[in-house]
Protein backbone atom coordinates (compact mmCIF):
# COMPACT_ATOMS: atom_id res chain seq x y z
CA UNK A 1 0.00 0.00 0.00
CA UNK A 2 1.40 3.40 -0.94
CA UNK A 3 1.02 6.66 0.84
CA UNK A 4 -1.94 8.77 -0.29
CA UNK A 5 -1.63 10.60 -3.57
CA UNK A 6 -2.22 14.04 -2.06
CA UNK A 7 1.15 14.11 -0.30
CA UNK A 8 2.29 14.52 2.31
CA UNK A 9 0.37 11.98 4.33
CA UNK A 10 0.00 12.88 8.00
CA UNK A 11 0.24 10.25 10.71
CA UNK A 12 1.77 9.18 13.98
CA UNK A 13 4.40 6.77 15.15
CA UNK A 14 2.60 3.59 16.26
CA UNK A 15 3.09 2.76 19.94
CA UNK A 16 1.70 -0.51 21.27
CA UNK A 17 0.90 1.10 24.63
CA UNK A 18 -1.86 3.01 22.83
CA UNK A 19 -2.42 0.43 20.13
CA UNK A 20 -6.12 -0.01 20.89
CA UNK A 21 -6.70 3.75 20.80
CA UNK A 22 -4.74 4.03 17.55
CA UNK A 23 -6.78 1.31 15.88
CA UNK A 24 -9.99 2.98 17.03
CA UNK A 25 -8.83 6.30 15.59
CA UNK A 26 -7.31 5.30 12.26
CA UNK A 27 -9.62 7.75 10.50
CA UNK A 28 -7.59 10.62 11.94
CA UNK A 29 -4.42 9.47 10.22
CA UNK A 30 -3.32 8.95 6.61
CA UNK A 31 -0.52 6.62 7.59
CA UNK A 32 1.37 5.12 10.54
CA UNK A 33 5.09 4.85 11.11
CA UNK A 34 6.10 1.46 12.47
CA UNK A 35 9.29 1.00 14.44
CA UNK A 36 10.69 -2.20 12.98
CA UNK A 37 12.48 -3.02 16.23
CA UNK A 38 9.10 -3.21 17.97
CA UNK A 39 8.15 -5.96 15.51
CA UNK A 40 11.44 -7.74 16.12
CA UNK A 41 11.70 -7.68 19.90
CA UNK A 42 8.18 -7.28 21.27
CA UNK A 43 5.77 -10.05 22.09
CA UNK A 44 4.14 -12.04 19.31
CA UNK A 45 0.83 -10.40 20.11
CA UNK A 46 2.27 -6.88 19.70
CA UNK A 47 3.83 -7.85 16.38
CA UNK A 48 0.57 -9.48 15.25
CA UNK A 49 -1.39 -6.37 16.09
CA UNK A 50 0.96 -4.36 13.91
CA UNK A 51 0.86 -6.77 10.99
CA UNK A 52 -2.92 -6.90 11.23
CA UNK A 53 -2.90 -3.22 10.20
CA UNK A 54 -1.44 -4.07 6.78
CA UNK A 55 -4.10 -3.25 4.22
CA UNK A 56 -5.98 -0.99 6.60
CA UNK A 57 -3.62 1.99 6.46
CA UNK A 58 -0.29 2.70 4.73
CA UNK A 59 2.74 2.19 6.96
CA UNK A 60 6.32 3.31 6.67
CA UNK A 61 9.23 1.59 8.42
CA UNK A 62 11.53 3.24 10.92
CA UNK A 63 14.47 1.76 12.84
CA UNK A 64 16.16 2.49 16.14
CA UNK A 65 18.40 -0.55 16.54
CA UNK A 66 20.96 -0.40 13.72
CA UNK A 67 23.54 1.91 15.34
CA UNK A 68 24.99 2.68 11.93
CA UNK A 69 27.65 4.90 13.44
CA UNK A 70 29.30 2.33 15.68
CA UNK A 71 32.77 1.76 14.28
CA UNK A 72 32.21 -1.94 13.63
CA UNK A 73 30.75 -3.77 10.62
CA UNK A 74 26.98 -3.67 10.21
CA UNK A 75 24.94 -6.49 11.73
CA UNK A 76 23.82 -8.11 8.48
CA UNK A 77 21.55 -10.62 10.22
CA UNK A 78 19.71 -7.71 11.82
CA UNK A 79 19.41 -5.99 8.45
CA UNK A 80 17.95 -9.11 6.88
CA UNK A 81 15.38 -9.32 9.65
CA UNK A 82 14.54 -5.67 9.06
CA UNK A 83 14.15 -6.39 5.35
CA UNK A 84 11.57 -9.07 6.06
CA UNK A 85 9.63 -6.72 8.34
CA UNK A 86 9.73 -3.95 5.73
CA UNK A 87 8.40 -6.35 3.13
CA UNK A 88 5.65 -7.59 5.42
CA UNK A 89 4.58 -4.04 6.25
CA UNK A 90 4.61 -3.18 2.51
CA UNK A 91 6.48 -0.08 3.60
CA UNK A 92 7.54 2.36 0.85
CA UNK A 93 10.74 3.35 2.71
CA UNK A 94 12.98 2.41 5.65
CA UNK A 95 14.64 5.04 7.81
CA UNK A 96 17.34 5.03 10.50
CA UNK A 97 19.23 7.58 12.56
CA UNK A 98 22.61 8.96 11.63
CA UNK A 99 23.96 8.12 15.07
CA UNK A 100 25.37 5.41 17.27
CA UNK A 101 23.80 3.92 20.36
CA UNK A 102 26.21 1.21 21.41
CA UNK A 103 29.73 -0.13 21.32
CA UNK A 104 31.00 -3.56 22.34
CA UNK A 105 30.14 -4.03 26.01
CA UNK A 106 27.81 -1.06 26.36
CA UNK A 107 24.38 -0.11 25.00
CA UNK A 108 23.19 3.33 26.00
CA UNK A 109 19.83 2.95 24.20
CA UNK A 110 20.15 6.63 23.38
CA UNK A 111 21.12 8.22 20.09
CA UNK A 112 24.57 9.77 20.15
CA UNK A 113 26.21 11.99 17.55
CA UNK A 114 29.19 11.10 15.39
CA UNK A 115 32.32 13.10 14.69
CA UNK A 116 31.43 15.12 11.60
CA UNK A 117 34.52 14.44 9.51
CA UNK A 118 35.07 13.20 5.96
CA UNK A 119 36.60 9.95 7.25
CA UNK A 120 33.54 9.14 9.30
CA UNK A 121 31.28 10.15 6.41
CA UNK A 122 33.13 7.71 4.13
CA UNK A 123 32.52 4.87 6.55
CA UNK A 124 28.84 5.77 6.80
CA UNK A 125 28.55 5.98 3.01
CA UNK A 126 29.86 2.43 2.68
CA UNK A 127 27.38 1.21 5.27
CA UNK A 128 24.46 3.00 3.61
CA UNK A 129 25.34 1.26 0.34
CA UNK A 130 25.26 -2.07 2.14
CA UNK A 131 21.85 -1.26 3.59
CA UNK A 132 20.58 -0.24 0.16
CA UNK A 133 21.80 -3.53 -1.29
CA UNK A 134 19.89 -5.59 1.27
CA UNK A 135 16.65 -3.66 1.77
CA UNK A 136 14.77 -3.11 -1.48
CA UNK A 137 13.03 0.16 -0.62
CA UNK A 138 14.49 3.67 -0.45
CA UNK A 139 16.66 4.23 2.62
CA UNK A 140 16.33 7.48 4.57
CA UNK A 141 18.71 8.89 7.17
CA UNK A 142 17.36 10.88 10.10
CA UNK A 143 19.09 13.81 11.76
CA UNK A 144 19.24 13.37 15.55
CA UNK A 145 19.12 15.86 18.37
CA UNK A 146 22.39 15.92 20.25
CA UNK A 147 23.62 17.44 23.46
CA UNK A 148 27.38 17.35 22.87
CA UNK A 149 29.80 17.72 19.98
CA UNK A 150 32.88 15.64 19.18
CA UNK A 151 35.91 17.91 19.41
CA UNK A 152 37.27 16.71 16.06
CA UNK A 153 34.11 17.61 14.10
CA UNK A 154 35.05 19.69 11.08
CA UNK A 155 31.74 19.86 9.21
CA UNK A 156 28.36 21.37 9.97
CA UNK A 157 25.34 19.13 10.46
CA UNK A 158 24.00 19.90 7.02
CA UNK A 159 27.35 19.43 5.29
CA UNK A 160 27.71 16.01 6.89
CA UNK A 161 24.17 14.93 5.98
CA UNK A 162 24.47 16.27 2.44
CA UNK A 163 27.74 14.46 1.85
CA UNK A 164 26.33 11.09 2.89
CA UNK A 165 23.05 11.55 1.04
CA UNK A 166 24.69 12.87 -2.14
CA UNK A 167 27.15 9.97 -2.37
CA UNK A 168 24.54 7.29 -1.68
CA UNK A 169 21.31 8.68 -3.06
CA UNK A 170 19.73 8.18 0.35
CA UNK A 171 16.88 10.49 1.22
CA UNK A 172 16.46 12.42 4.41
CA UNK A 173 13.98 11.86 7.20
CA UNK A 174 14.14 15.37 8.57
CA UNK A 175 13.20 15.65 12.21
CA UNK A 176 12.22 19.31 12.42
CA UNK A 177 11.99 19.11 16.22
CA UNK A 178 15.59 17.90 16.33
CA UNK A 179 16.61 20.68 13.97
CA UNK A 180 14.75 23.20 16.14
CA UNK A 181 16.35 21.91 19.37
CA UNK A 182 19.85 21.69 17.91
CA UNK A 183 19.65 25.21 16.51
CA UNK A 184 18.60 26.53 19.92
CA UNK A 185 21.03 24.41 21.96
CA UNK A 186 24.04 24.91 19.70
CA UNK A 187 23.31 28.34 18.30
CA UNK A 188 22.93 27.98 14.54
CA UNK A 189 20.34 29.19 12.07
CA UNK A 190 17.85 26.41 11.22
CA UNK A 191 16.73 28.28 8.11
CA UNK A 192 20.28 28.26 6.80
CA UNK A 193 20.33 24.49 7.45
CA UNK A 194 17.14 24.10 5.42
CA UNK A 195 18.39 26.34 2.63
CA UNK A 196 21.54 24.26 2.33
CA UNK A 197 19.62 21.02 1.77
CA UNK A 198 19.10 20.16 -1.90
CA UNK A 199 15.44 20.66 -2.81
CA UNK A 200 13.49 17.41 -2.71
CA UNK A 201 15.91 15.49 -0.51
CA UNK A 202 13.49 15.37 2.45
CA UNK A 203 11.22 12.38 1.92
CA UNK A 204 9.68 12.14 5.38
CA UNK A 205 9.41 14.49 8.34
CA UNK A 206 9.24 13.92 12.09
CA UNK A 207 7.67 16.42 14.45
CA UNK A 208 7.50 16.17 18.23
CA UNK A 209 7.44 18.23 21.37
CA UNK A 210 10.06 18.30 24.10
CA UNK A 211 10.87 19.97 27.38
CA UNK A 212 13.34 22.52 28.72
CA UNK A 213 15.86 21.02 31.15
CA UNK A 214 17.50 22.94 33.96
CA UNK A 215 20.42 21.36 35.83
CA UNK A 216 22.79 22.98 38.25
CA UNK A 217 25.80 21.78 36.27
CA UNK A 218 24.59 23.40 33.03
CA UNK A 219 25.50 26.97 32.20
CA UNK A 220 22.12 27.42 30.52
CA UNK A 221 18.92 25.42 30.04
CA UNK A 222 18.87 22.76 27.33
CA UNK A 223 15.91 21.78 25.18
CA UNK A 224 15.41 18.03 25.24
CA UNK A 225 13.74 15.85 22.64
CA UNK A 226 11.44 14.01 25.04
CA UNK A 227 8.55 13.35 22.64
CA UNK A 228 6.25 14.18 25.52
CA UNK A 229 4.53 17.50 24.89
CA UNK A 230 2.76 19.46 22.16
CA UNK A 231 4.86 20.44 19.15
CA UNK A 232 6.29 23.96 19.59
CA UNK A 233 5.22 26.56 17.05
CA UNK A 234 8.88 27.11 16.18
CA UNK A 235 9.14 23.53 14.91
CA UNK A 236 5.92 23.88 12.93
CA UNK A 237 7.27 27.07 11.32
CA UNK A 238 10.25 25.02 10.14
CA UNK A 239 7.82 22.40 8.86
CA UNK A 240 6.18 25.04 6.64
CA UNK A 241 9.45 25.70 4.90
CA UNK A 242 10.20 21.99 4.50
CA UNK A 243 6.80 21.37 2.97
CA UNK A 244 7.29 24.06 0.34
CA UNK A 245 10.83 23.17 -0.58
CA UNK A 246 10.83 19.38 -0.38
CA UNK A 247 7.28 18.05 -0.79
CA UNK A 248 7.86 15.07 1.52
CA UNK A 249 5.73 11.95 1.31
CA UNK A 250 4.85 11.82 4.99
CA UNK A 251 4.81 13.90 8.16
CA UNK A 252 4.87 11.83 11.34
CA UNK A 253 4.08 13.00 14.85
CA UNK A 254 6.27 11.19 17.37
CA UNK A 255 5.02 10.72 20.91
CA UNK A 256 6.66 8.47 23.52
CA UNK A 257 5.58 9.91 26.82
CA UNK A 258 2.30 11.14 28.31
CA UNK A 259 0.72 8.85 25.76
CA UNK A 260 -2.69 8.96 27.42
CA UNK A 261 -3.05 12.64 26.50
CA UNK A 262 -5.06 11.69 23.44
CA UNK A 263 -6.52 15.16 22.99
CA UNK A 264 -3.02 16.61 22.75
CA UNK A 265 -2.02 14.02 20.16
CA UNK A 266 -5.06 14.65 18.01
CA UNK A 267 -4.67 18.42 18.40
CA UNK A 268 -1.06 18.15 17.19
CA UNK A 269 -2.17 16.07 14.21
CA UNK A 270 -4.73 18.77 13.37
CA UNK A 271 -2.08 21.50 13.71
CA UNK A 272 0.24 19.59 11.37
CA UNK A 273 -2.56 18.98 8.89
CA UNK A 274 -3.50 22.66 8.96
CA UNK A 275 0.10 23.56 8.06
CA UNK A 276 0.10 20.98 5.27
CA UNK A 277 -3.21 22.19 3.89
CA UNK A 278 -2.18 25.83 4.10
CA UNK A 279 1.06 25.19 2.23
CA UNK A 280 -0.67 23.06 -0.39
CA UNK A 281 -3.34 25.67 -1.02
CA UNK A 282 -0.78 28.45 -1.28
CA UNK A 283 1.94 26.40 -2.85
CA UNK A 284 2.65 28.74 -5.70
CA UNK A 285 2.86 31.75 -3.43
CA UNK A 286 5.01 29.93 -0.87
CA UNK A 287 7.37 28.68 -3.56
CA UNK A 288 7.85 32.21 -4.77
CA UNK A 289 8.65 33.34 -1.26
CA UNK A 290 11.28 30.65 -0.80
CA UNK A 291 12.81 31.39 -4.18
CA UNK A 292 12.98 35.06 -3.32
CA UNK A 293 14.68 34.45 0.00
CA UNK A 294 17.14 31.79 -1.20
CA UNK B 1 36.64 5.60 10.10
CA UNK B 2 39.73 6.58 12.07
CA UNK B 3 41.31 3.60 13.77
CA UNK B 4 40.76 5.12 17.15
CA UNK B 5 37.07 5.93 16.75
CA UNK B 6 35.81 2.63 18.15
CA UNK B 7 38.04 2.98 21.19
CA UNK B 8 36.76 6.51 21.70
CA UNK B 9 33.15 5.36 21.33
CA UNK B 10 33.75 2.67 23.94
CA UNK B 11 35.37 5.18 26.28
CA UNK B 12 32.51 7.60 25.75
CA UNK B 13 29.89 4.97 26.55
CA UNK B 14 31.86 3.82 29.58
CA UNK B 15 31.86 7.38 30.84
CA UNK B 16 28.18 8.01 30.03
CA UNK B 17 27.16 4.88 31.95
CA UNK B 18 29.39 5.62 34.93
CA UNK B 19 28.33 6.83 38.36
CA UNK B 20 30.79 9.69 37.83
CA UNK B 21 28.80 11.05 34.93
CA UNK B 22 25.34 10.17 36.23
CA UNK B 23 25.73 11.34 39.81
CA UNK B 24 28.40 13.96 39.26
CA UNK B 25 31.13 12.24 41.21
CA UNK B 26 34.55 13.52 40.24
CA UNK B 27 33.01 15.96 37.77
CA UNK B 28 35.92 18.38 38.10
CA UNK B 29 38.38 15.73 37.06
CA UNK B 30 38.82 15.18 33.31
CA UNK B 31 37.47 11.82 32.11
CA UNK B 32 39.66 9.18 30.56
CA UNK B 33 42.30 10.37 28.07
CA UNK B 34 40.25 9.24 25.05
CA UNK B 35 37.67 11.89 25.97
CA UNK B 36 39.96 14.88 26.15
CA UNK B 37 38.37 17.85 24.43
CA UNK B 38 34.74 17.02 25.23
CA UNK B 39 32.60 19.50 27.12
CA UNK B 40 31.72 17.57 30.29
CA UNK B 41 28.48 19.35 31.22
CA UNK B 42 26.46 18.17 28.20
CA UNK B 43 28.02 14.71 28.58
CA UNK B 44 26.66 14.61 32.12
CA UNK B 45 23.24 15.67 30.84
CA UNK B 46 23.35 12.87 28.26
CA UNK B 47 24.32 10.43 31.02
CA UNK B 48 21.45 11.59 33.23
CA UNK B 49 18.90 11.28 30.41
CA UNK B 50 20.05 7.79 29.52
CA UNK B 51 20.07 6.72 33.16
CA UNK B 52 16.56 8.07 33.72
CA UNK B 53 15.27 6.22 30.66
CA UNK B 54 16.91 3.01 31.80
CA UNK B 55 15.54 3.30 35.33
CA UNK B 56 12.05 4.00 33.95
CA UNK B 57 12.23 0.65 32.17
CA UNK B 58 13.41 -1.12 35.31
CA UNK B 59 10.94 0.51 37.70
CA UNK B 60 8.12 -0.31 35.28
CA UNK B 61 9.04 -3.97 35.73
CA UNK B 62 9.45 -3.74 39.53
CA UNK B 63 6.91 -1.18 40.78
CA UNK B 64 6.21 -2.90 44.11
CA UNK B 65 9.85 -3.80 44.71
CA UNK B 66 10.86 -0.16 44.36
CA UNK B 67 7.98 0.96 46.53
CA UNK B 68 9.07 -1.48 49.23
CA UNK B 69 12.72 -0.40 48.96
CA UNK B 70 11.61 2.93 50.40
CA UNK B 71 14.52 4.99 51.67
CA UNK B 72 17.03 2.40 50.44
CA UNK B 73 16.05 3.08 46.84
CA UNK B 74 18.68 5.75 46.16
CA UNK B 75 21.52 3.67 47.61
CA UNK B 76 20.46 0.54 45.77
CA UNK B 77 20.19 2.40 42.46
CA UNK B 78 23.56 4.05 42.94
CA UNK B 79 25.23 0.72 43.69
CA UNK B 80 23.41 -0.88 40.77
CA UNK B 81 24.70 1.77 38.37
CA UNK B 82 28.25 1.30 39.62
CA UNK B 83 28.07 -2.49 39.32
CA UNK B 84 25.92 -2.97 36.22
CA UNK B 85 26.28 -0.57 33.29
CA UNK B 86 23.67 -0.74 30.55
CA UNK B 87 24.53 -3.45 28.03
CA UNK B 88 21.22 -3.98 26.29
CA UNK B 89 18.43 -1.74 25.03
CA UNK B 90 15.61 -4.16 25.92
CA UNK B 91 13.40 -3.62 28.94
CA UNK B 92 13.44 -7.24 30.01
CA UNK B 93 17.23 -7.50 29.83
CA UNK B 94 17.60 -4.42 32.04
CA UNK B 95 15.03 -5.88 34.42
CA UNK B 96 16.97 -9.17 34.60
CA UNK B 97 20.17 -7.27 35.18
CA UNK B 98 18.61 -5.42 38.11
CA UNK B 99 17.12 -8.61 39.54
CA UNK B 100 20.45 -10.43 39.37
CA UNK B 101 22.13 -7.48 41.07
CA UNK B 102 19.50 -7.30 43.81
CA UNK B 103 19.65 -11.06 44.49
CA UNK B 104 23.45 -10.94 44.78
CA UNK B 105 23.17 -7.98 47.14
CA UNK B 106 20.59 -9.74 49.28
CA UNK B 107 22.95 -12.70 49.70
CA UNK B 108 25.17 -10.52 51.89
CA UNK B 109 22.67 -7.89 53.05
CA UNK B 110 19.29 -9.43 53.87
CA UNK B 111 16.51 -7.51 52.18
CA UNK B 112 14.24 -5.21 54.10
CA UNK B 113 11.42 -6.04 54.24
CA UNK B 114 12.40 -9.72 54.25
CA UNK B 115 9.81 -10.71 51.64
CA UNK B 116 11.34 -8.34 49.08
CA UNK B 117 13.20 -11.19 47.38
CA UNK B 118 9.92 -13.00 46.70
CA UNK B 119 8.24 -9.82 45.46
CA UNK B 120 11.09 -9.05 43.07
CA UNK B 121 11.14 -12.62 41.71
CA UNK B 122 7.41 -12.46 41.17
CA UNK B 123 7.64 -9.13 39.35
CA UNK B 124 10.42 -10.41 37.09
CA UNK B 125 8.27 -13.41 36.20
CA UNK B 126 5.34 -11.11 35.41
CA UNK B 127 7.52 -8.82 33.28
CA UNK B 128 8.82 -11.83 31.36
CA UNK B 129 5.30 -13.07 30.72
CA UNK B 130 4.15 -9.65 29.53
CA UNK B 131 6.88 -9.73 26.88
CA UNK B 132 5.52 -13.04 25.66
CA UNK B 133 2.10 -11.44 25.46
CA UNK B 134 -1.43 -12.47 25.89
CA UNK B 135 -2.52 -15.99 25.21
CA UNK B 136 -5.28 -16.29 22.70
CA UNK B 137 -8.37 -17.98 24.08
CA UNK B 138 -8.77 -21.51 22.89
CA UNK B 139 -11.98 -23.44 22.64
CA UNK B 140 -12.52 -25.33 25.89
CA UNK B 141 -11.97 -29.03 25.55
CA UNK B 142 -14.18 -31.15 27.73
CA UNK B 143 -12.24 -33.58 29.88
CA UNK B 144 -12.52 -37.09 28.58
CA UNK B 145 -10.51 -40.14 27.70
CA UNK B 146 -9.86 -38.98 24.10
CA UNK B 147 -7.82 -35.99 25.09
CA UNK B 148 -4.25 -35.27 26.03
CA UNK B 149 -2.72 -32.61 28.19
CA UNK B 150 0.55 -31.11 29.35
CA UNK B 151 1.75 -28.40 31.71
CA UNK B 152 1.60 -24.84 30.42
CA UNK B 153 5.27 -24.30 29.69
CA UNK B 154 4.94 -20.53 29.85
CA UNK B 155 3.86 -20.69 33.49
CA UNK B 156 6.52 -19.76 36.03
CA UNK B 157 6.56 -21.78 39.27
CA UNK B 158 8.06 -19.83 42.10
CA UNK B 159 8.75 -21.27 45.54
CA UNK B 160 8.35 -18.41 48.02
CA UNK B 161 9.11 -18.08 51.72
CA UNK B 162 6.25 -15.63 52.12
CA UNK B 163 2.72 -15.65 50.78
CA UNK B 164 3.09 -12.40 48.89
CA UNK B 165 -0.13 -12.65 46.87
CA UNK B 166 -1.95 -9.97 48.89
CA UNK B 167 0.69 -7.44 47.77
CA UNK B 168 -0.41 -8.02 44.19
CA UNK B 169 -4.10 -8.19 44.97
CA UNK B 170 -5.02 -4.63 45.70
CA UNK B 171 -2.33 -3.78 48.23
CA UNK B 172 -1.80 -5.52 51.52
CA UNK B 173 -2.32 -3.56 54.70
CA UNK B 174 -0.49 -6.22 56.71
CA UNK B 175 2.88 -7.84 56.10
CA UNK B 176 2.75 -11.04 54.06
CA UNK B 177 2.55 -14.22 56.07
CA UNK B 178 5.78 -16.21 56.56
CA UNK B 179 4.71 -19.48 54.95
CA UNK B 180 6.36 -21.70 52.33
CA UNK B 181 4.18 -21.43 49.29
CA UNK B 182 4.45 -22.49 45.65
CA UNK B 183 3.14 -19.80 43.35
CA UNK B 184 2.31 -20.20 39.69
CA UNK B 185 2.50 -17.06 37.58
CA UNK B 186 0.96 -17.10 34.13
CA UNK B 187 -1.31 -15.26 31.75
CA UNK B 188 -4.67 -17.06 31.96
CA UNK B 189 -6.41 -17.89 28.67
CA UNK B 190 -8.09 -14.85 27.15
CA UNK B 191 -6.29 -12.40 29.42
CA UNK B 192 -3.46 -10.03 28.67
CA UNK B 193 -2.05 -9.60 32.17
CA UNK B 194 -0.32 -12.16 34.38
CA UNK B 195 -2.10 -13.70 37.33
CA UNK B 196 -0.72 -15.41 40.43
CA UNK B 197 -2.09 -18.66 41.81
CA UNK B 198 -1.09 -20.75 44.76
CA UNK B 199 -0.44 -24.32 43.72
CA UNK B 200 -0.75 -27.02 46.41
CA UNK B 201 2.28 -29.27 46.68
CA UNK B 202 0.41 -32.30 45.34
CA UNK B 203 -0.76 -30.40 42.26
CA UNK B 204 2.71 -28.97 41.70
CA UNK B 205 4.10 -32.49 41.75
CA UNK B 206 1.56 -33.51 39.13
CA UNK B 207 2.34 -30.53 36.92
CA UNK B 208 6.08 -31.21 37.05
CA UNK B 209 5.35 -34.71 35.75
CA UNK B 210 3.35 -33.34 32.84
CA UNK B 211 6.20 -31.81 30.92
CA UNK B 212 5.19 -33.53 27.68
CA UNK B 213 1.84 -34.34 26.10
CA UNK B 214 0.17 -37.13 28.01
CA UNK B 215 -2.88 -39.16 26.90
CA UNK B 216 -5.70 -39.05 29.39
CA UNK B 217 -6.47 -42.67 28.54
CA UNK B 218 -3.04 -43.74 29.81
CA UNK B 219 -4.05 -42.72 33.32
CA UNK B 220 -7.10 -44.97 33.39
CA UNK B 221 -10.11 -44.33 35.59
CA UNK B 222 -9.20 -42.05 38.47
CA UNK B 223 -11.69 -40.37 40.73
CA UNK B 224 -11.70 -36.58 40.46
CA UNK B 225 -8.97 -36.46 37.79
CA UNK B 226 -11.17 -35.06 35.02
CA UNK B 227 -12.48 -32.35 37.32
CA UNK B 228 -8.92 -31.45 38.34
CA UNK B 229 -7.78 -31.33 34.69
CA UNK B 230 -10.72 -29.07 33.84
CA UNK B 231 -9.94 -26.74 36.71
CA UNK B 232 -6.23 -26.54 35.90
CA UNK B 233 -6.99 -25.95 32.23
CA UNK B 234 -9.48 -23.22 33.13
CA UNK B 235 -6.75 -21.37 35.03
CA UNK B 236 -4.27 -21.92 32.23
CA UNK B 237 -1.99 -24.26 34.18
CA UNK B 238 -2.66 -27.13 31.78
CA UNK B 239 -2.89 -27.15 27.99
CA UNK B 240 -5.49 -29.59 26.76
CA UNK B 241 -6.04 -30.82 23.22
CA UNK B 242 -7.82 -33.56 21.37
Amino acid sequence: MTLRKLTPAVGIGYRSAIGDWTRDNLAHFDMLEITVDHCLSSSESVASEIFDLVGQIPMTAHGIGLSIGTDVPLDLAYLDRVASIVERLQAPAYSEHLAFTRAPGRDLANLLPLPKTEEVAEAIIAKVRTIQSRIPVPFLLENISYLFEWPESRMTDVEFLNLVCRETGAGLLLDVENLYLNSRNHGFDPHAFLNDLPAGIVKEVHVAGGVTVHKDFLARPFLADSHSHPVPDGALDLLDRVLVRHRPDAVVLERDDRLQEFDEILADVRRIRARVDAVQSENGHASALVAASD
Amino acid sequence: MPARLLQRQISLLEYLTSADAIFGEGIDAPPVPHLQGFDLAPLRLEACFSHEKRMEKIIAAFPRTFELLGDDQATVVRDFVAACPSVDIRRIENARQFHDFACARWETTPPQPPYLRDVAACELAMATLRIKGKVRSSQPVAAGHAMRFRRNREAVFLPCAYDIRPIFEGGASEAPQLRDVMLAILIPPGNDQPAIFEVPASVYGLLVELDTWTDRAAWGPMEGLDELISELAEHGLLEVSR
